[in-house]
């Protein structure tokens, strides 16, 4: 799996499988409780759901990394600033 | 904080869940939202509709979110609730002309409003009507 030199992974939401609103709701319950500078990847096989994160992100003022296509799934990696 | 308010009248599975999910995301979103449920919607919050699964489907969408197990629109609600603000209205009309109490209704109501009520709890946001 190819990762950026700079950014480490600390935590994997995986939320393959679930539907919208799913994956981002896993990754909110996640993201409350770690630390700030905490990196997460959420994996997800539902496509809106990969987009709603990014939206997500920006509209709560988090992280936005990248969003890469995997086989069969998305991985959506943001990262925890406040 | 944004505000956006739901009217939530249909008593059909695909628009109760476009409401639920709606909603709570919105409320994770850092939004103010309110759901009121009247007219027919409120019959499909009854403990024993939801324990028989008896809602009303419309089509192809409504049948596979019966199959598929996944949250339904009142875990959504919950959901919402729990993780922001989000508050969800019975409607006083739709009561009483049913004739039962909340007691008969899923444990998700924050109150009972009218429509001046309702209105208040709206005012200065976005309102859509389903």
């Amino acid at each position: 799996m190819a990762q950026d030199a700079s950014m480490k992974i600390d935590e994997i939401v995986d939320g393959r499988g679930l539907f919208c609103p799913g994956p981002l709701m896993e990754l909110i319950k996640t993201i409350q409780l770690k630390p700030v500078g905490t990196v997460l990847s959420v994996l997800s096989t539902d496509e809106g759901s990969a987009k709603d994160i990014p939206a997500w992100i920006q509209k709560v003022g988090q992280e936005y990394v990248k969003t890469e296509k995997k086989d069969g799934y998305w991985e959506v990696i943001v990262k925890k600033v406040k | 904080m944004e505000r956006i308010s739901f009217v939530l009248a249909s008593d059909s599975l695909e628009k109760l869940h476009a409401v639920g999910l709606m909603a709570s995301v919105a409320a994770v979103s850092q939004m103010e939202v309110n759901v009121f449920v009247t007219m027919n919607a409120i019959t499909a919050f009854r403990k024993s509709t939801v324990e028989k699964k008896g809602y009303r489907v419309e089509g192809e969408v409504g049948r596979h979110l019966l199959e598929k197990n996944g949250q339904m629109f009142y875990d959504l609600l919950q959901q919402g609730k729990m993780m922001g603000s989000l508050k969800v209205y019975a409607c006083g009309m739709a009561l009483e002309l049913i004739g039962e109490g909340l007691d008969k209704y899923l444990p998700v109501f924050d109150e009972v409003l009218g429509v001046a009520g309702f209105l208040g709890k709206a005012e200065g946001g976005q309102v859509l009507f389903v």
